[in-house]
């Protein structure tokens, strides 16, 4: 295993990941990944741990990649699903969490549709002096952390096939593309990009990207002055394609129109749907991604979401098992019963 | 009860603008005697050396929430009193948001009949609207004649035609109105003022629009009525500089803040704590800052308490599904005068003014100045004293604040009620 220094027992948040931090992820998913390709793929690391699931917001795919890499890992899991539970029955958030801490869980895996949950199940599990740590799986509008972390592996793993890590993407240019103000997904790329040396580039409408996201992304250049970032924001959609490297394109909900947010469909895709045409604006060897599940034909072309010389949408998916090993590793070896 | 010598206490006489430092005599509810050095006391009275704390006039809330009747699990008018004597409050208006609500003649006697008695005044606003649902006024004219402060929702009225229906019929009446201007349809989901910090926390925003737009409307009803109201919870900069504009055109309107939103902005909302999801929500950096001037300049009139209380399990859920507010009677003088007068951004009389003359002001009620034979409606307040928040030092009844767990510098010894 690599040998690193991870002082963190929370990933809640990338906004204040340290470049140090993003090699660590990279480096251990890419020795999973290697673990991943073998006959036998599983590893003891953290036999006897408890991982639970706490998802009061369903998900399946999220979920399922979480599940394995436990697994993978030789870890008990646990699933909580809002559905089955007491929660209807005036149990608090705390109570749950409560609950499955008194069943001897060792790392929570945390996604609620309101965004602070997981932080507020983090500090009060440092509050009553567990040693639990508390992984964001996806919380509201807030972030999804590992979401993020399995596309800058997906992107390093194109740019090196061996040795991935963070500098490979400096200069690069990413264009992230779409519904910016509702997606978790986005601010976590927002900080891993910008964090890499990436040329990060969002697109689009007014209404779907504030003018306050290029605002605290230089704020944040206040509390990590050594962590430099690049961000540039546009309301059309040519000038962050051009010469791109990568597009990430974000999905859709079509509640958007009555919110009055956008007038159709129609014309959200005539804008900023990405197409095999609107991608000769960018490099030659241009893919794209997508955090899925993919609206097709909204915010990218059906042909163009299968076809592999573009779309990097399930080495995705697979990079996601490798870096949420990766992740529960880092966060329960330092525990009793974890490989140190 | 014995007589009380206050020796070497900073007196804050917010009706006069005294403040220095001299011996009090306080007996049977009355202020005997104020003088540099006093000799004559009574053989009985007990004294206490008070130096470097402060005897001002008592503190004002202009508006508060009562849990009871309906939510005494949330508090009752019992730890209410108690609560807003802690903190220096001599007299605490209450919002009509009870179950049932304090919507008539009928409902406000039912609740006097119970503060009958208390010592500390908790007043009454009566509805402006039946059951505060916007929908229809409420019997103004009787209303008037009760012994309430005035009348207001404590909700925002969401059509504008009730709205200079209601300032129109309350011409003649005398009768202080309240009014919270929120857009209701442009606050959406919203729970997070708009701007950087929603933006990177990913919580739901409301555009300051929200609260301009109505009170713009809020502002014509007046300036073609010419019936005063008192603008609540003013909590955007925006707000401020048509206030400023309103009072210059000699519109007769009054506003006051809250103590929260002079104290924090957006960027606390770091946390998620679920006690800083308010409503109007905290404001941004620049919001708090002219917010904090319009206090200095006096745009905006006076430091409201908005005292919410809420069970843990009500407050105990994630940061957008929190029901907005937080308890405040025990803990704003404190924090206030750490944040502004230990600071010296403000005078210690320009902070006890804002909390107590000119929310009177606003209810067009007066109080009189701290001299011999008048009654002791007095606040007795030790700056320096250190004290940790929760559950065993509150006596509120909940503990939804962002301070509980937190130690803070300043808290009050005593209050008088006259």
């Amino acid at each position: 295993m690599v040998t690193t220094t991870w002082n963190r027992r929370h990933v809640l948040s990338l906004e204040d990941f340290s470049p140090a931090e993003y090699e660590t992820v990279l480096q251990t998913a890419a020795s999973f990944q290697e673990v991943l390709s073998r006959r036998t793929k599983k590893v003891p690391a953290l036999q006897g741990q408890v991982i639970t699931n706490l998802f009061f917001e369903p998900s399946t795919r999220t979920r399922s990649s979480f599940e394995l890499a436990a697994k993978r890992l030789s870890a008990d899991t646990l699933n909580f699903a809002p559905g089955t539970s007491s929660m209807t029955k005036g149990e608090t958030i705390l109570d749950t969490a409560k609950t499955y801490l008194a069943l001897g869980t060792d790392l929570m895996v945390i996604r609620h549709r309101e965004a602070g949950v997981p932080q507020a199940i983090a500090q009060e599990m440092d509050r009553l002096q567990t040693n639990v740590g508390v992984l964001n799986a996806g919380d509201g509008q807030h972030e999804h952390p590992s979401q993020a972390l399995l596309d800058l592996l997906t992107i390093c793993n194109l740019l090196d096939p061996k040795v991935p890590q963070l500098s490979l993407l400096k200069g690069k240019k990413v264009a992230i593309v779409g519904d910016i103000l509702h997606s978790r997904v986005a601010r976590s790329n927002i900080w891993s990009l910008t964090a890499s040396g990436a040329e990060v580039h969002l697109a689009g409408p007014p209404t779907l990207l504030p003018r306050w996201f290029a605002d605290f992304v230089a704020e944040a250049e206040k509390t990590q002055p050594d962590v430099p970032r690049k961000l540039m924001m546009h309301w059309q959609l040519e000038p962050a394609l051009r010469d791109a490297d990568f597009v990430m394109t974000l999905r859709l909900q079509q509640e958007r129109m009555t919110q009055h947010l956008l007038p159709s469909l129609r014309e959200y895709h005539q804008q900023f749907g990405i197409t095999g045409d609107r991608l000769k604006l960018c490099k030659p060897d241009v893919k794209v991604l997508h955090p899925g599940p993919v609206n097709r034909g909204v915010e990218i072309s059906s042909e163009l979401m299968d076809d592999p010389n573009f779309s990097l949408i399930s080495q995705q998916v697979t990079s996601g098992v490798a870096v949420r090993m990766a992740l529960l590793y880092l966060m329960g070896s330092g525990k009793p019963g974890g490989e140190a | 009860m014995p007589a009380e010598l206050l020796k070497n206490v900073r007196l804050l006489d917010a009706a006069t603008g005294r403040d220095d430092v001299v011996d009090v005599l306080l007996d049977e509810g009355f202020v005997r005697a104020i003088a540099p050095s006093l000799t004559e006391i009574p053989d009985d009275a007990a004294v206490q050396d008070c130096a470097g704390w402060v005897l001002g006039t008592g503190l004002v809330d202009l508006y508060s929430h009562s849990g009871e009747p309906g939510n005494e699990s949330r508090e009752t008018l019992e730890s209410l009193r108690q609560a807003a004597a802690a903190g220096g409050f001599t007299r605490v208006a209450l919002l009509p948001d009870t179950k049932p609500t304090l919507d008539s003649i009928g409902a406000i006697e039912g609740i006097q009949s119970q503060l009958k008695g208390s010592s500390s005044r908790l007043q009454i606003w009566g509805a402006l609207t039946q059951g505060i649902e916007g929908q229809q006024m409420t019997e103004l004219a009787e209303l008037a004649m009760a012994s309430i402060v005035g009348c207001a929702d404590g909700k925002p009225l969401a059509h504008p035609r009730l709205v200079q229906r209601i300032l129109e019929y309350a011409q003649p009446l005398q009768l202080p109105i309240a009014l919270w201007c929120c857009d209701r349809e442009l606050q959406g989901d919203g729970v997070v003022r708009e701007g950087m910090d929603a933006m990177r926390l990913g919580l739901p925003s409301i555009p300051a629009i929200a609260e301009t737009s109505a009170l713009a409307t809020v502002l014509e009803c007046v300036a073609a009525t010419g019936t005063p109201v008192h603008l609540m919870r003013i909590s955007t900069a925006r707000s401020v500089a048509m206030i400023a504009q309103a009072k210059a055109e000699g519109l007769p309107v009054t506003a006051s803040t809250t103590w929260m939103h002079l104290l924090l902005n957006t960027q606390a909302l770091s946390s998620y704590d679920p006690n800083l999801r308010l409503d109007p929500p905290l404001g941004t950096p620049d919001d708090q800052k002219a917010l904090v001037q319009a206090i200095e300049s006096g745009v905006i009139d006076a430091i409201a308490i908005d005292h919410a209380a809420y069970t843990y399990e009500e407050k105990t859920v994630a940061f957008a599904a929190a029901p907005p507010g937080a308890i405040g009677l025990e803990l704003a003088l404190s924090l206030l005068w750490e944040a502004f007068v230990t600071t010296e951004q403000w005078s210690a009389l320009t902070l006890w003014q804002a909390l107590s003359i000119r929310p009177l002001k606003c209810l067009g009620q007066e109080v009189g100045a701290i001299a011999p034979h008048q009654p002791a409606e007095l606040t007795l307040f030790n700056p320096s004293e250190p004290w940790t928040v929760n559950q065993q030092t509150l006596k509120s009844k909940s503990a939804n604040t962002y301070w509980l767990g937190k130690n803070l510098t300043g808290r009050v010894v005593k209050t008088w009620n006259g």
